[in-house]
């Protein structure tokens, strides 16, 4: 019998058979919405979508569902998440708003402006910051940002400015952007040197041939052209940036706050936040209450549809972009 | 050539059968435990000193979570025992609680902080919020904000804290949540302005300045004495009597000199 | 080619000097140098300070001994089990990802051309792996949470006395981690499959060879090395995952099995990983132990590295190398 299996298979049973494995992946993904959505649908029954505004008590709703029993009442599902999404946003687009600055200048530094000794150093190096597990990043930042932040650049005015409202105790907005751009940055940084290689010298050579100066040949020429590229590769860094539960659950504070823009800017930066996905870190133990498993899935399905909207909306950005793209 | 391989086959299945028979046989039993965080280290100990009496005959799995993330999954059935850090409540009618050992809770501070005494009043005032700077309070050598911290609503400690040592009245709302002892003392360490509570196994462990209640050390003695004011209990918890391996180990423990050895190393044994 | 054509500008012909562009060109300037050499600053700071206190911290002995569980984790034991923890998860992830993925690179490839329901379902199996490459490794870890703790799945971890599934074991993190690495692996053959001309496939069609015999044959072998790189990424994704150990492989400090059967009751059993051992270490686990994070993230840190190097060996003399961080 074994025979029979290892004499070779005639073509259209191999198409179908590898076809079932690969279609097994959009099975997987279907799933997984799936599943998500059923267990988060309790959250969406009993708050409609307003779950996802402002104006509860979040720390004290989930001590709620904590406490609640196996059979939940409808109080027992109520859920304001607004400061969780706030603090996504926030976080996210700061780094990826700092980030994308960062990565094309240190593109354009590797490809156009450094020597090729210098550049032979700098890719290897930008491969390691890529590859640096998160977790990694976040011992370093709450074993030696976080202090500094707490016991340097937090001065005692800055705590008795917001005494009453929140703590600051170094761990919060500052640490996780800084720790989140860098996490980042390699990542974009590998796309827009791949895009900028890939331009025509000669669009750049004509442009030095018109009187432009090296750089500024860049600035008004290559990097227009690569623009989809800059695209793909901010949705890239919000969609890792969004999904960082680790790194971030170590630096932020944990505290659901929603750092308030009103209390001054060194203050700002360094009030707590939580995130979504670092919130699902938290409450991780916590999902044998009905409840709380209902709100962890809930900020689950929310990760789940903004990456699945992020890959469609930056095909979709690029799209009307290419016209003007390079092509290699 | 094929035969060899069917034959290969074969006696690979039947050594796994019966590698499996004889061991599933004499299967030892699995008791799963969830719960408090600050019993965590003595539930450790207990369990690694049955096993150790014991070869072969019982698995323990202990996760943590607090207090009422193990009475949640004791009451859902996902786990065997619960670690319980304070009183039963009627919430948790149904549950059977088998206490193991008492503990104190202390008001810690950072090492900085000379502080050498509290009275309740003082207590009360600095955990509702009412006093917001240590220039109010005598005693203290921190400068600044009082930075009030807490832990998460899920703690053992916290319930006990609030009903035994601030007169059942609410943690003020900015003070910063830890989710753990560990993450408390960390909290305390790096914080020259702050100030919270730890059992006293944490508080003991050096490093944090432990601050006497009404002129009362907190330390194991003044717990097992009586004298000292916040003195809560350890629970192992059930859903109904405990039984099988479960009742073995929580017999063992109310029992064996070993495990009263283990407990009175840093807490107070019951009776 | 375009390497060396891109540089022209700046190797051949009359450069202008810095010295004469307007000043928003010279903060142009600097600001790409400040980038490109703050970034090299920043990762030599990360290997030094993470060298720095793993050279302080790490025992030799501590790769070999196992952890112990007691009271005060500073003292005591190594990480061997979280260390071991890691390669099981690792391979079993692949084990898993590597004929998905294969799989789906050839079909892709090779099949996927025919007719509009081919190139339809291609498409549709495109687009699943680049929701799975973006979806984060957390959501990843709750799904799988979900779907281990459904009933029909207790014999894959282990049912607890009150009736709930455990839902926590090596197959269910290994099963989440193959999700990981499926892209990186799938987008390496994928790409070596293509790279192969067209020629080597008419040269084998033309002797009268069937499109799966040629595949066997003559196109797996040529993507061996493209499938290693891919299978290198792979591992190095699943080794730097801390949440979906964290959420599904039951966070014991010691790999305990569950059950009888050999290999069996290590896959349902729990463990930890080199990842979660440091998370656990550090103050935002336990916090007794930095010292032991310190160590074993160190061992972390040098494990990638070295997967790094391997991949870059592997990679030599392709283009696609610096992108293939992603």
């Amino acid at each position: 019998m074994l025979e029979r299996l290892k004499r070779p298979w005639p073509d259209h049973r191999a198409e179908r058979a590898l076809g079932a494995v690969s279609l097994l992946l959009g099975v997987v993904i279907v799933a997984m919405i799936a599943f998500v959505a059923v267990r988060s649908w309790p959250i969406f029954q009993h708050n409609g979508l307003r779950w996802l505004g402002g104006g509860g008590d979040f720390e004290a709703e989930i001590a709620r569902m904590n406490a609640a029993t196996a059979h939940p009442t409808a109080a027992d599902y109520q859920l304001r998440a607004w400061p969780l999404l706030y603090g996504t946003l926030l976080s996210t687009a700061i780094a990826v708003a700092l980030g994308i600055a960062i990565a094309v200048l240190a593109s354009v530094f590797i490809v156009e402006l450094a020597p090729r000794r210098l550049s032979r150093v700098v890719i290897p190096v930008v491969r390691l910051l890529a590859s640096v597990p998160s977790v990694i990043y976040g011992l370093i930042g709450i074993l030696v940002l976080v202090p500094f932040v707490g016991n340097h650049l937090v001065s005692e005015g800055d705590r008795r400015s917001v005494l009453g409202v929140v703590q600051l105790t170094g761990a919060g907005l500052a640490p996780t952007v800084a720790i989140l751009t860098v996490m980042i940055t390699p990542i974009m940084i590998a796309l827009v040197c791949e895009a900028l290689e890939a331009v025509p010298p000669s669009w750049k050579e004509g442009a030095v041939a018109l009187g432009l100066n090296p750089l500024r040949a860049v600035r008004a020429v290559t990097l227009k052209a690569i623009r989809p590229a800059i695209v793909a590769a901010a949705v890239l860094a919000t969609a890792r940036a969004l999904g960082e539960a680790v790194m971030i659950q170590m630096v932020s504070g944990g505290k659901t706050f929603a750092p308030n823009l009103d209390h001054g800017v060194p203050v700002f930066l360094f009030e707590p936040l939580r995130t979504l996905a670092s919130a699902i870190l938290d409450f991780r133990e916590g999902i044998g209450s009905p409840s709380l498993k209902a709100a962890v899935y809930s900020f689950s399905l929310l990760l789940l549809l903004s990456a699945f909207v992020l890959s469609v909306g930056g095909y979709l950005v690029k799209l009307p972009l290419r016209r003007h793209q390079a092509r290699a | 050539m094929h035969r060899i391989r069917r034959l290969s086959a074969a006696l690979t299945v039947a050594g796994v059968v019966a590698v499996a028979a004889p061991a599933a046989a004499g299967a030892t039993s699995l008791v799963t435990i969830s719960g408090a965080t600050s019993s965590y280290p003595l539930v450790s100990l207990l369990a690694a000193k049955y096993v150790k009496l014991h070869p072969h005959k019982i698995r323990f799995k202990i996760a943590q979570g607090g207090t009422t993330v193990g009475i949640n999954d004791v009451k859902a059935g996902s786990v065997t025992i619960a670690d319980v850090a304070q009183e039963p409540t009627s919430a948790d009618a149904g549950l059977d609680f088998y206490p193991i050992a008492k503990y104190a809770i202390c008001v810690v501070t950072n090492k900085a902080n000379a502080l050498a005494n509290l009275t309740s009043a003082q207590v009360s005032a600095i955990f509702t919020g009412k006093d917001s700077s240590w220039s109010q309070i005598p005693g203290a050598s921190a400068s600044g904000p009082i930075e009030v911290f807490t832990r998460t609503s899920v703690a053992g400690v916290l319930t006990s804290f609030k009903s035994l040592l601030l007169e059942g009245k609410s943690v003020v709302k900015s003070a910063t949540e830890e989710a753990t002892e560990g993450l408390m003392r960390q909290a305390l360490e790096s914080a020259p302005g702050g100030i919270g509570f730890l059992s006293n196994y944490q508080a003991d462990k050096g490093g944090l300045n432990s601050v006497s209640y009404n002129g009362v050390a907190c330390n194991k003695t003044t717990a097992a004495s009586g004298q000292y004011a916040g003195v809560s209990v350890f629970f192992e918890v059930t859903k109904g009597p405990a039984s099988g391996g479960a009742a073995a180990f929580i017999h063992w423990i109310d029992s064996s000199g070993a495990a009263r050895k283990i407990i009175a190393s840093q807490w107070v044994p019951i009776g | 080619m375009s390497a060396v054509a891109v540089r022209s500008g700046r190797t051949g012909g009359r450069r202008s000097s810095p010295m004469s562009w307007r000043w928003s060109d010279r903060l142009a300037l600097a600001a790409a140098w400040l980038a490109g050499l703050s970034l090299c600053l920043i990762a030599a700071a990360i290997v030094l300070y993470m060298g720095y206190r793993g050279i302080q911290y790490l025992r030799p002995g501590m790769i070999f001994e196992r952890p112990q569980a007691s009271a005060d984790q500073a003292g005591s034991g190594g990480f061997l089990d979280p260390l071991l923890g890691t390669i099981v998860v690792s391979a079993v992830g692949i084990a898993i990802a590597l004929p998905l993925a294969v799989a789906s690179a050839v079909w892709i490839t090779e099949y996927g051309h025919g007719g509009r329901l081919s190139r339809a379902l291609a498409r549709v199996v495109e687009s699943s792996i680049e929701i799975v490459a973006g979806t984060p490794d957390i959501v990843i870890a709750i799904f799988g949470l979900a779907v281990f703790q459904l009933p029909l799945l207790a014999p894959l971890s282990f049912q607890a006395e009150g009736g709930g599934v455990f839902g926590r074991s090596f197959i269910a993190a290994g099963a989440m981690m193959s999700l990981l690495a499926l892209p990186p692996l799938y987008a390496a053959t994928r790409d070596g499959l293509q790279a192969v001309p067209a020629h080597m496939r008419e040269a084998a069609f033309a002797l009268g060879k069937t499109r799966i015999t040629t595949v066997r044959r003559v196109l797996m072998p040529s993507v061996r090395s493209n499938i290693a790189t891919g299978t290198t990424l792979g591992i190095s994704r699943i080794v730097g995952s801390t949440a979906i150990v964290l959420i599904l492989l039951g966070s014991t400090l010691r790999i305990e099995t569950q059950g009888a059967v050999p290999v069996v009751n290590l896959l349902r059993g729990t463990g930890s990983s080199l990842t979660t051992y440091v998370y656990e270490n550090s103050p935002a686990g336990e916090g007794a132990a930095p010292e032991k994070a310190y160590a074993a993230a160190f061992v972390l840190l040098v494990l990638v590295l070295a997967l790094n190097v391997v991949i870059e060996r592997l990679g030599r003399g392709r283009r696609d190398v610096i992108s293939s961080v992603i």
